[in-house]
């Protein structure tokens, strides 16, 4: 069911809501057969991409490629699932909702719940499940057609760990399976597992590309030491102050590290709005 | 799975001698009719550091959390806030921000700033930058980020010695979420204690220490480093990857997709190796440091 | 606890729909108790009809409003006339002996008036009460409280339905999924149709075998008008949702669309004993024709031409209402440039994350 050649995304996509812009001129890819990472924090703009995606909202400029109705998998930012149903209900409805027949539905259902370790949770109202769990639905849920292409609003904000980690190893199998997965995210060591990363602020492209290729672009330097490295701009990281140093040069007390998606994520804040202090 | 807690020299970290901790709990039990959802625990958390409570949902975080509080009393074992147990008075030297961030939404942050100050009866906290701007704003209006500097300016208004924060940079952008943690630390700095919880890993690296529960038990507490110790991963590179995944995936393996490249925590390298040649994949597979979250992840399960 | 009333306070001048609620309600019961609250009925409608009919309409006591008088016309057209609600007393004067009163025992306040005062004077003969001889509230609040049912269900069930996805955040879901926006909605409001079909027919039953309601007319003309009815009630509960967040909301809204009806609808207070002033409002509330209607079926057995008015006037407000409650549904779910107001994305975001942190 791979159509390898399917790339999904928008190009200069703008989105407003009245007179406020949550989304300007960006431009996103999201190919078949990977997982793509949007990153940012509250009111970067994510869920408004992901929407514009999934069809839910017009776009105020710009084009957007998605598949048909039928062929889309979404999971809402918001639970996302039915919590007066049982998982079993929930999964049903979700099944038929997107036309599988009777035996597909059932075929499927059985898989899933194997897949997302919910088998035995089968028949509990969802409002029930912890937080990894019901996420895990609502994924199953999203998938349960084997859509083309899945969006996820942050689905692992607030989960814990254990769940998160089988979470990812769910998104990575229906890569693995040729859909083409989006998923927004604030966590950006979540982001550097992806193919590729997008990062937004204020609704405008930061960054993109593939992890390798954020970290190459940034310039400059990113240094590392104890006290507060003075005439740059920097951040705290644990128990030491990072700073950014444009020019290549390491401050005395200082020394380079090794860049992150973090580093590259401040750095590309810092140098967008240089007057955004605390 | 592993009940001792791997770190050298005790409960309270490396050091001959403890410093004397404001919050501590010393085998913390909790049990609810037949669950067990704390057992005993301990933990400390002394002046000017910062300490990291990391769980899974249902590992008794929030029950201890709210044992420390003093909102709930333990079934067994000792709970001390300022060496003595949770009572009114210890409560007015304790700064608590909670997931919801305890804001009222359709309330200005001078008018919920003005409410804090009279129930604690100090004088109000000062709001600097962005934050003084945004004054006479409705909570409810205000982006998350600022709202969570609200709630830290206000939980430390009257100068609390020990601050509880729960999830306290969930949602937010990594130049906000630095920034959050300055303030963070700052605090540590200026003597206070600090015990965070967090889901996010990669947060432990912004504490002093962290003490990692499942099912109600420590199962690890330490620096991160201690914690991590030498777990270990194998990790598979090919460019096949798809393929790679649902042979190790069929196997049973935990092997989750980094990038392009795959992983399995705590595996036989070996054994990887032969699962990929007997499925006919071609990959390079070696033995690499693990990260925490899988060390977590291993310790967890 | 200085701190926490002023709090308390300022949340509350901000709560515009309880702050309504806490204002417009007792004005609601002032202006109801003050114009028309009363069971006193001052005029009734008369129809005189036979021989003699204007001799015997100028003696007539006052409270006998002649409306008609036909010298042409017979006993059967004065039940004719009582049945369509046209008058409340008919009197047949034939050429011999006593008038016949005919009384529709379907107006209950003015018959009871009426009948109390007729006999109280000698000469005057007996009125013959149609339609409820035993003069039995129970007869005319069943069909009334058939109406208070269908609002409620309609009206809080489907406010309270529909607002339940928007406040779980599921509506979102469903609108990625293949639905059409009919669709949803459709689905959504049978299982209450469903029920408030039931609750009618329970109540017709009970009625009827246990309280000796009559049911004298076409149950087809009956359904009809329920069926309008419904739409009116339930494109009200739709409505709501569409402006309501949390189902408490939901809640504050229907209650103040439920009261006015109950009590300004002729459900308990007739219409004819309140003031002109304050009567209009009635005319307005869809609760007041279907009223109309269930009384005029079941109890009057009139029938459907004589209905014409009730039947119309809920097939409008109908219409309207249920039209207007789809669009704006459909606006909720379809894609549009602008999906709620100005702001709602920041606010969903800012909304949606503390309260993800603090759901888990």
């Amino acid at each position: 069911m791979n159509q390898g050649e399917d790339r999904w995304g928008c190009q200069g996509l703008s989105v407003r809501y009245g007179a406020t812009v949550a989304l300007e001129d960006v431009t996103f890819e999201a190919p078949a057969g990977t997982v793509a990472a949007v990153v940012g924090g509250d009111g970067a703009g994510k869920t408004s991409l992901l929407r514009a995606l999934a069809g839910t909202v017009r776009p105020a400029a710009g084009t957007v490629r998605r598949p048909a109705a039928r062929r889309l998998g979404y999971v809402s930012a918001g639970p996302g699932v039915w919590t007066d149903l049982t998982v079993d209900e929930n999964l049903g409805f979700a099944g038929r909702a997107y036309g599988l027949s009777a035996d597909e539905l059932d075929r499927r259902v059985g898989w899933l719940l194997d897949r997302t370790g919910l088998a035995e949770a089968r028949d509990r109202l969802a409002g029930r499940l912890s937080g990894g769990m019901r996420q895990k639905l609502a994924l199953a849920m999203a998938v349960a057609h084997e859509p083309d292409l899945l969006i996820l609003d942050e689905p692992t904000t607030g989960v814990d760990p254990v769940s998160r980690a089988e979470l990812w190893r769910l998104l990575a199998s229906s890569a693995a399976d040729g859909a083409a997965v989006v998923v927004a995210t604030t966590y950006l060591d979540e982001a550097e597992r992806a193919a590729t990363v997008l990062l937004l602020d204020r609704g405008r492209t930061l960054l993109a590309g593939t992890p390798d290729e954020v970290l190459a672009a940034t310039p400059g330097l990113v240094v590392e030491g104890t006290a507060r490295p003075e005439g740059l701009a920097s951040w705290r990281r644990g128990a030491r102050w990072r700073a950014w140093s444009p020019d290549g040069s390491a401050p005395p007390g200082t020394s380079p590290v090794t860049l992150d998606l973090e580093d590259a994520a401040i750095v590309a804040q810092l140098r967008e709005d240089p007057g955004r202090a605390a | 799975m592993n009940a001792e807690p791997r770190s050298p020299g005790g409960p309270a970290g490396a050091g001959p001698e403890p410093p004397e901790a404001l919050a501590e709990a010393a085998g913390a039990t909790k049990r609810f009719g037949e669950l067990l959802a704390v057992d005993r625990v301990d933990l400390a958390v002394a002046a000017g550091e910062v300490v990291g409570l990391i769980g899974a949902n249902g590992s008794g975080k929030t029950t201890l959390i709210r044992m420390l509080l003093g909102l709930v009393a333990p079934t067994a074992g000792r709970v001390r806030l300022f060496g003595e147990p949770p009572s009114l008075g210890t409560r007015a030297r304790l700064g608590y921000v909670p997931q919801s961030l305890g804001l009222y939404e359709d309330l200005t942050v001078a008018e919920n700033l003005a409410f804090s100050a009279a129930a604690y009866g100090s004088s109000e906290a000062v709001l600097q930058g962005e934050l003084a701007e945004a004054r006479d704003v409705l909570v409810g209006d205000l982006p998350l980020g600022l709202r969570r500097r609200a709630a830290f300016a206000i939980a430390l208004g009257h100068h609390p010695d020990l601050l509880v924060l729960d999830e306290p940079t969930s949602g937010v952008d990594p130049l906000q979420r630095a920034r959050l943690w300055e303030t963070i630390r700052a605090s540590a700095e200026q003597g206070a204690g600090v015990l965070v919880t967090t889901h996010h890993l990669s947060e432990a690296e912004q504490c002093d220490r962290v003490v990692v529960l499942a099912s109600g038990r420590v199962v690890a507490a330490g620096t991160l480093d201690e914690v991590i110790g030498d777990a270990t991963a194998v990790e598979v590179r090919t460019p096949t990857w798809e393929a790679a995944f649902a042979a190790l995936d069929l196997a049973g393996l935990p092997v989750s997709l980094v990038g392009r490249t795959l992983r399995v925590p705590g595996a036989d390298p070996d054994r990887v190796g032969r699962l990929l040649a007997d499925a006919g994949v071609p990959a390079e597979v070696a033995s690499v440091a693990a990260s925490f979250e899988e060390t977590f992840v291993v310790l967890a399960s | 606890m200085w701190a926490m009333a002023m709090k308390e306070f300022r949340q509350m001048r901000r709560d515009r729909r309880t702050l309504a609620m806490m204002i417009l309600l007792p004005v609601l019961l002032l202006v109801v108790f003050g114009y028309a609250a009363s069971f006193d009925v001052d005029r009734v409608k008369t129809v005189v009809l036979g021989p003699r009919a204007v001799q015997v309409a100028a003696a007539l006591p006052d409270r006998l409003d002649v409306v008609r008088v036909a010298p042409g016309e017979g006993r059967q057209a004065a039940v004719e006339a009582l049945r369509d609600a046209d008058a409340t007393v008919a009197v047949v004067a034939g050429d011999g002996g006593q008038p016949q009163v005919l009384v529709d025992g379907a107006d209950l306040f003015s018959a009871r008036a009426v009948v109390t005062e007729l006999r109280g004077r000698p000469g005057l003969p007996t009125p013959e009460v149609l339609f409820n001889p035993g003069l039995e509230t129970s007869a005319i609040m069943v069909p009334g409280l058939m109406g208070v049912v269908l609002v409620f269900v309609g009206t809080i069930a489907t406010a309270l339905g529909v607002v339940r996805e928007r406040q779980s955040g599921t509506l979102e879901q469903l609108a990625v999924m293949p639905f059409r926006a009919r669709d949803v909605l459709a689905g959504k409001l049978l299982p209450y149709l469903g029920v408030a079909v039931v609750d009618l027919a329970v109540i017709v039953a009970v009625g009827v075998l246990l309280f000796d309601v009559p049911f004298n007319g076409s149950p087809l003309v009956f359904a009809l008008g329920a069926v309008e009815f419904l739409f009116v009630t339930v494109g009200i509960g739709v409505l709501i949702s569409t402006v309501s967040e949390t189902q408490g909301q939901a809640i504050q809204l229907a209650i103040m669309t439920m009261l006015p009806q109950i009590l300004l609808s002729g459900l308990i207070f007739p219409l004819q004993a309140m003031a002109p002033g304050v009567r209009w409002i009635g005319y307005l509330l869809p609760l007041t024709w279907f009223v109309q209607l269930a009384r005029g079926v079941m109890v009057r057995g009139a029938p459907f031409e004589a209905l014409l008015l009730p039947l119309a006037m809920l097939a409008v407000l109908g219409a309207v209402v249920f039209g207007l409650s789809i669009a704006r549904f459909r606006r909720d779910l379809a894609p549009a440039g602008r999906h709620r107001d100005a702001d709602s994305d920041a606010a969903d975001q800012a909304e949606a994350a503390p309260s993800r942190a603090g759901a888990r």
